[in-house]
């Protein structure tokens, strides 16, 4: 009933995303040094608890994966790629600008954008709608509430 | 990079403004203060964080600011929330950073890429002394009982305290090199303060705990745990020092303010300026009366340079215990 | 004082008019973000810590109170009348919630949903109001050894729970452990896992990665998966339930909470079992079996009242022993240490009076929540109605102020967006992803509490054996980890 061959390289794909991990793991572990204090348990057991974790849980992954896979309910399911990149250039604009333009304008931009990727069909009253939604919560968060969410183009005019 | 650019958008933003006939109101360009963002990198319920509590009441009282805001980031000495004051609070005119003699030493263990001297010295403000404590059920009745189980067999006395390298664990560290006993075969068990190390000292999970008088006040005052020395000079709070009990080990903890790395000098004195008029005060001098604080003001350039000197002094003390490289 | 002296003492400071106003404006916002899916109690309420600087200690809580309850029930008007549920929680009441809905009995399923969380509710909260002294007198024994021994209990209890899902499951378990390590280390002082960026120093905070997987995760996942519109479904006719409905829920209800609150309680238990546990039961105890997978009362009922009554049960660790056994709880356990409240067994002692009207005031908002969601319900199905586009890109605007607004930190935002692809991919391939959040939280608790109960027993492991409470509970994590494998194993045997 699975189609095998279809899930086999995508779930391999996942098990060495889980070594790297552990690798990574290894790597930051042996770069604590000796605890310079006599304490029983110090700084680098855990983390090589961890990496040990982690290496071992792939390997596990890897071997489902060479059995064939492991069942999962996506099974099937086409990814729809269009929608997928939309959102995540949005979110893309939103961490690239918020520095530079603030909040209100980075999220005003990614909110049309997000609103596509959903099947959004007026961009232009996305994009007033994202406006008013962004401008609303920083006056409600960073004047009412007293966040800080930095300033920005439209932040310094109200 | 940050810097050129705020100084960029504020000219631009100062440019419109003037042009739209609207008031300026970037805070790079706020002459007085109007609130304080108060950050204390350690749990709530420590020395930092009553330092900032009784801040906030004495500006208050005496009507100097009005308008306060807390963050706590716990751990390390400090060391965990001292990158993210630096990063968040850069160049912010109305942010100041509880610290002290924790941090210094916090530093220099850690080895940690950012140190207290990446941010600005406004002021030192008080100076507490330590308290050694037993739990009430403790075999150990006197100074002199705890410092001979701990001669005996080091690994046999555990003490509760602050984080690695702080000050409770520079003093443990300093009362075992006194005696002779190598400072790092010492059982010491870091919580994140005093606060969470009271639990441990209740439960009688451990020999004995190191903190700040005013953390442990409560439960001494109920019968809980027991004193058995001060680290000042003298005795305070009808507990003897330890020079007064023949060992000749003293420290303070120091605790003080800084502001945001990046803010200009103009802002600086701005800042150094409230804590002036807070310590001439009549609710500041009370408070450090109730709080049994000593009153060891210094602020300005003064305070910049006795940081340095601390900082060197403090290295060199944990270089000798052995606690930092 | 008794637990019924304490608990009028709290109703006494919750029903001051402006407290019974934060509980009104609690219960409302909660069920406003129950209703939407993607924004959870966690983060409304981490949106919402800043509150925390002007209001008392008191207000604050009856208001996050009011949240975490509010959020439940709203959660299952969605389950009821779309087919996406907004919270894990909350599938199994779409089983048979969105099959009675299609046949028209939304209301009976909405009022059966409603009154058995109001029950279990109740029924939880109490239990809340009397377990605590008992469990706190135990907590106040305890040292690092029996923290330690405690938190092995709770990994094995995660574990277990996970079932065929049991490598995935501990593979997201590891990834939570591998994020609780960045950071400095408080018993040396020592930076690990920064990765040579500075920001890491202070380690990941839970709010970002709960956020990261289940918003924006589950966002990424939304769009990349091709959908039919599910509309929700009207809601015409009454909202009440027959003489038959009553008859055939109360039971249920009094089942449902009687699993969800012992595993709500036990750390790392959860909500899903519980409601899968009393959908079971109603499925095997039920006289109309024909009716189950269409649309049976009893599959709503039970597993409503499971959910309500285990979000009870989440407190009491929370609020006994300062172990937050969810992402909610960690961020409520931030809530307390920004007032320089010290969670934990002494919190009961030092902080009575706020922690009895904490619980009188989830009794008071739980009353509150059922006049708002059987009168009113018409208005919360209204958000119901809005569109997917702008719900989903309005959930990320959200989402970007409860992570850089509260840092100011790009960092901040990227590793949100980095916790978000890792939620896709881990949605993608069928991993849990609540485990990570169990990682994140009790790893590094649990390694503190070891290296503590090491150093107070210079390095003996004894020390796990010599003290009973600890001992204790690492025989019930033993047994726990190791008995249905024996049991199995007995039986094939004699099978």
């Amino acid at each position: 009933m699975n189609q095998g061959g279809t899930k086999i390289l995508p779930n391999l794909l996942v098990a060495a995303g889980v070594l790297v991990l552990a690798g990574l793991s290894a790597l930051q572990s042996r770069e604590i040094p000796p605890p310079v204090l006599q304490v029983a348990v110090g700084p680098g057991v855990a983390p090589w608890f961890v990496t040990v974790f982690l290496a071992v849980c792939g390997l596990g992954l890897l071997l489902a994966a060479l059995r064939g896979g492991w069942a999962h309910d996506q099974d099937g399911t086409i990814t729809e790629w269009g929608p997928l990149g939309l959102v995540g250039l949005g979110l893309f604009v939103n961490v690239a600008l918020i520095e530079t333009l603030g909040f209100i304008l980075a999220s005003t931009l990614m909110f049309p954008l997000v609103a596509r990727g959903f099947g959004g069909r007026a961009p232009l009253r996305d994009l007033a709608i994202g406006f008013v939604l962004a401008l609303s919560a920083f006056v409600l968060f960073d004047r009412v509430l007293g966040y800080k969410i930095g300033s920005g183009i439209v932040e310094s005019l109200i | 990079m940050t810097t050129r650019r705020d100084v960029l958008r504020a000219g631009l933003l100062a440019g419109a403004a003037a042009g739209l006939g609207l008031p300026v109101s970037t805070p790079a360009f706020a002459q007085a203060i109007t609130s304080l963002d108060v950050f204390v990198p350690a749990a709530p319920g420590g020395g930092w964080d009553a330092t900032a509590r009784a801040i906030e009441a004495a500006m208050r009282d005496d009507d100097i600011i009005k308008e306060f805001k807390f963050e706590h980031v716990p751990g390390a000495g400090g060391m965990t929330g001292l990158p993210r004051f630096i990063n968040g609070k850069k160049g912010s005119s109305n942010a100041i950073m509880i610290g002290g003699m924790v941090m210094v030493g916090a530093g220099a263990v850690a080895k940690s890429p950012v140190t207290i001297a990446n941010v600005t010295p406004i002021a030192r403000l008080t100076g507490e002394a330590l308290v050694i404590v037993v739990p009430e059920a403790s075999p150990h009745k006197t100074l002199a009982d705890l410092v001979a189980a701990l001669k005996k067999d080091p690994k046999t006395v555990s003490w509760a305290g602050g984080s690695a390298g702080g000050s409770d664990h520079i003093f443990i560290g300093m009362l075992a090199k006194s005696q002779g006993v190598d400072p790092r075969s010492v059982a010491y068990v870091a919580y994140s303060g005093g606060g969470p190390a009271q639990a441990a000292l209740l439960g009688n999970q451990v020999t004995a705990g190191v903190s700040g008088y005013g953390e442990f006040e409560e439960q001494i005052k109920a019968g809980k745990l027991r004193a058995l020395a001060v680290s000042g000079d003298t005795g305070q709070f009808g507990v003897k020092s330890l020079k007064e009990q023949g060992i000749d080990v003293s420290l303070y903890n120091w605790r003080g303010v800084f502001a945001a790395p990046g803010i200009t000098p103009a802002q600086r004195t701005a800042l150094v300026g409230l804590f002036d008029r807070m310590v001439a005060g009549p609710a500041w001098k009370k408070t450090l009366e109730t709080r049994g604080w000593e009153g060891i003001y210094l602020s300005g350039d003064a305070y910049g340079t006795y940081v340095n000197n601390e900082i060197t002094r403090i290295t060199a003390i944990l270089k000798d215990l052995g606690l930092a490289a | 004082m008794s637990t019924l002296d304490n608990l009028m003492m709290g109703f006494g400071i919750a029903l001051t008019p402006m407290n019974l106003l934060w509980a009104l404006c609690g219960v409302t916002v909660g069920t406003a973000i129950g209703v939407l899916p993607g924004l959870g109690p966690g983060l409304t309420i981490a949106l919402l810590l800043p509150i925390t600087y002007k209001v008392d200690p008191t207000a604050a809580f009856i208001l996050f109170a009011g949240i975490y309850y509010g959020a439940m029930y709203g959660g299952s008007t969605t389950s009821i009348l779309i087919n996406t549920p907004g919270e894990s929680a909350s599938i199994v009441t779409s089983l048979e919630g969105h099959k009675m809905a299609k046949r028209g009995r939304a209301g009976a399923a909405l009022a059966t949903a409603a009154v058995g969380s109001f029950i279990a509710g109740q029924i939880g909260t109490l239990g809340i109001a009397f377990l605590a002294e008992p469990v706190v007198n135990l907590a106040l024994k305890f040292g690092p050894a029996e923290y330690f021994a405690l938190m092995v209990l709770c990994f094995v209890t995660v574990s277990a729970v996970l079932g065929s899902y049991a490598l995935r499951g501990l593979t997201a378990l590891a990834i939570g452990l591998f994020f609780g390590l960045i950071g400095v280390d408080l018993q040396t002082g020592q930076a690990r896992f920064h990765f040579g960026v500075m920001e890491l120093l202070d380690g990941i905070s839970v709010l970002i990665v709960a956020v990261g997987l289940f918003a924006i995760g589950e966002t990424l996942h939304l769009a990349a998966t091709k959908r039919e519109e599910e509309k929700a479904l009207e809601l015409d006719g009454p909202v009440g339930m027959t003489k038959e409905d009553w008859k055939r829920s109360w039971k249920p209800w009094l089942r449902g909470t009687a699993f969800g609150f012992p595993i709500g309680a036990m750390p790392a238990g959860g909500a899903e079992i519980p409601t899968f546990l009393s959908y079971y039961t109603e499925k095997k105890l039920t006289k109309h079996p024909e009716e189950f997978g269409k649309g049976a009362i009893e599959g709503v009922a039970g597993p409503e009242a499971a959910n309500n009554a285990s979000a009870a049960g989440v407190l009491v660790p929370l609020l006994t022993l300062g172990l937050p056994t969810s992402a909610t709880a960690a961020i409520m356990l931030s809530a307390f240490t920004s007032y320089g409240i010290n969670p934990g067994p002494q919190l009961l002692q030092t902080q009575g009076p706020l922690v009895w009207t904490l619980i009188a005031s989830l009794l008071i908002g739980n009353l509150m929540l059922l006049v708002l969601n059987l009168p009113l319900i018409r208005i919360w199905v209204k958000l119901l109605k809005i569109p997917a586009p702008q719900m989903y890109a309005g959930i990320l605007v959200f989402a970007t102020i409860g992570t850089y607004g509260i840092s100011r930190s790009v960092v901040d935002l990227v590793l949100l967006y980095v916790v978000g692809f890792l939620g896709f991919l881990m949605r993608r391939f069928d991993f849990p992803t609540a485990p990570v959040i169990i990682g994140l939280i009790l790893g590094p608790m649990a390694e503190q509490e070891f290296r503590r109960a090491m150093t107070i027993s210079n390095g003996d492991m004894m020390i796990f054996i010599d003290k009973p409470i600890a001992l204790s509970l690492l025989v019930i994590a033993a047994l726990a980890a190791l008995g249905p494998k024996l049991w199995s194993m007995l039986t094939a045997r004699r099978g």
